[in-house]
């Protein structure tokens, strides 16, 4: 699945193609896990809201429209609606694992905070293999520059050009999403 | 201007805070007399906040939920994975020889189509390929020319490919002619692949050969 985009296997699983929505879970399942964990504060609901947002998009795919917006966008929406029901739901207060109000029942994202993380898992699923693996292993895995270089096999210098690359990549492929869909707006 | 070079390719670990010492002191000392390199360093420093923005909000589920998604969600006919329809398309054909071609586009009922190019391996063969209907399974037609008479077990294979990724759409011989018109039902997500392609492959050989004969991009009719 890699590099296939998002809204191919969108429509892919609006066929029935299990082993797309596989593919999306990948990519998104552990920023819908995050979320729900940060902002719903247990993990029994944090995995309640992971296998509501899939089923929804499992079973709403037809409709998904790619010139509205970007498949991020649409599981972004469906992931804030998701949570704020849950969220109404349990008829409590809700606050961060740091205490900070969550938003509320009918809020949205107030800080834009949470959209720009799915726009930013987006790209990253874009990279390339080699590009993507070192931003991982850095970023989610937290290895040093060293410790990547023994895990890939990789001289250092070479590990050190290509996180150069790849952030760059990354930053390249943001601005083209913002560029595109700004322009269809 | 001779370290320039070296000195961009850190500044990625450098926005990170992955350097050396050493090394962070030399990139601070170029980027205060560069300004192409500190404007460089601010779009990383951009990509790196947001990345590990995400990486804060990111959190391994358990192992075993994506099984229980999977369970959950309600099936659909049309669910049936491509090796099953593989297997029917490849039996009924009972072949000696096949051809390989690739197919691009993402369309579903309204249909889509490709003209197919030749490869070195047959420069005089040319063909085209159109996928219709509006059902859950819809007709996949390939008309092709100048392909090499199949051999003893030899047969043709068409693909639906994108990117590394191909997943048969059925297999075909072809005689003296050189032509073949063959039509296979695939299901409606064939159309989603980017690209068609034909390969020759052997009969005793299960592998995927590389012997690429045509290939083309599809577009949505």
């Amino acid at each position: 699945m890699d590099r296939v985009e998002d809204e191919v296997l969108v429509r892919r699983v609006a066929s029935g193609d299990e082993r797309a929505l596989s593919g999306l879970y990948d990519r998104y399942a552990g920023l819908v896990y995050g979320t729900g964990m940060r902002y719903l504060g247990d993990r029994g609901t944090a995995e309640e809201l992971v296998q509501d947002v899939f089923t929804s998009v499992w079973k709403n795919a037809a409709g998904f429209d790619p010139a509205r917006a970007s498949f991020a966008t649409w599981v972004y929406r469906i992931t804030r609606n998701r949570a704020t029901d849950l969220i109404r739901r349990r008829k409590a207060r809700v606050r961060t694992v740091d205490g900070e109000p969550l938003f509320e029942p009918g809020e949205t994202d107030p800080s834009g905070a949470l959209s720009q993380n799915f726009d930013v898992a987006a790209a990253l699923s874009r990279l390339t293999p080699v590009h993507r693996e070192v931003l991982v292993l850095a970023y989610f895995h937290g290895l040093s520059q060293r410790e990547i270089s023994d895990r890939t096999a990789t001289p250092l210098g070479t590990v050190k050009s290509r996180t150069t690359a790849a952030l760059r990549a990354l930053r390249e492929t943001m601005r083209f999403d913002e560029d595109r869909w700004s322009a269809d707006e | 201007m001779s370290e320039h070079p070296d000195t961009r390719n850190l500044l990625g670990p450098y926005v990170m805070g992955n350097l050396e010492p050493y090394e962070e002191r030399e990139v601070e000392v170029h980027l205060q007399g560069c300004v192409s390199c500190r404007q460089e360093a601010q779009e990383l420093r951009l990509a790196h906040e947001r990345l590990a923005d995400l990486a804060y909000s990111t959190e391994a589920p358990p192992e075993d939920l994506e099984a229980r998604v999977m369970a959950r969600i309600p099936r659909r006919e049309a669910g049936r994975r491509l090796p099953i329809w593989v297997a029917a398309a490849a039996a009924a054909f009972c072949v000696l020889a096949v051809l390989g071609v690739f197919v691009t586009p993402d369309l579903f009922g309204a249909g889509a189509a490709a003209t197919l190019s030749p490869t070195g391996r047959a420069p005089d063969a040319g063909g085209q390929v159109s996928i219709r209907g509006t059902g859950e399974n819809m007709e996949m037609r390939l008309e092709a020319w100048g392909l090499p008479a199949c051999k003893s077990e030899q047969y043709y294979e068409l693909w639906l490919v994108e990117g590394d990724e191909r997943v048969s759409a059925g297999s075909f011989t072809v005689g003296q002619s050189g032509r073949v018109d063959v039509r296979l039902n695939v299901p409606r997500f064939a159309g989603s692949y980017p690209k068609v392609g034909v390969t020759a492959e052997y009969d005793k050989d299960p592998r995927a050969s590389d012997a690429k004969m045509l290939s083309g991009e599809l577009h949505e009719l």
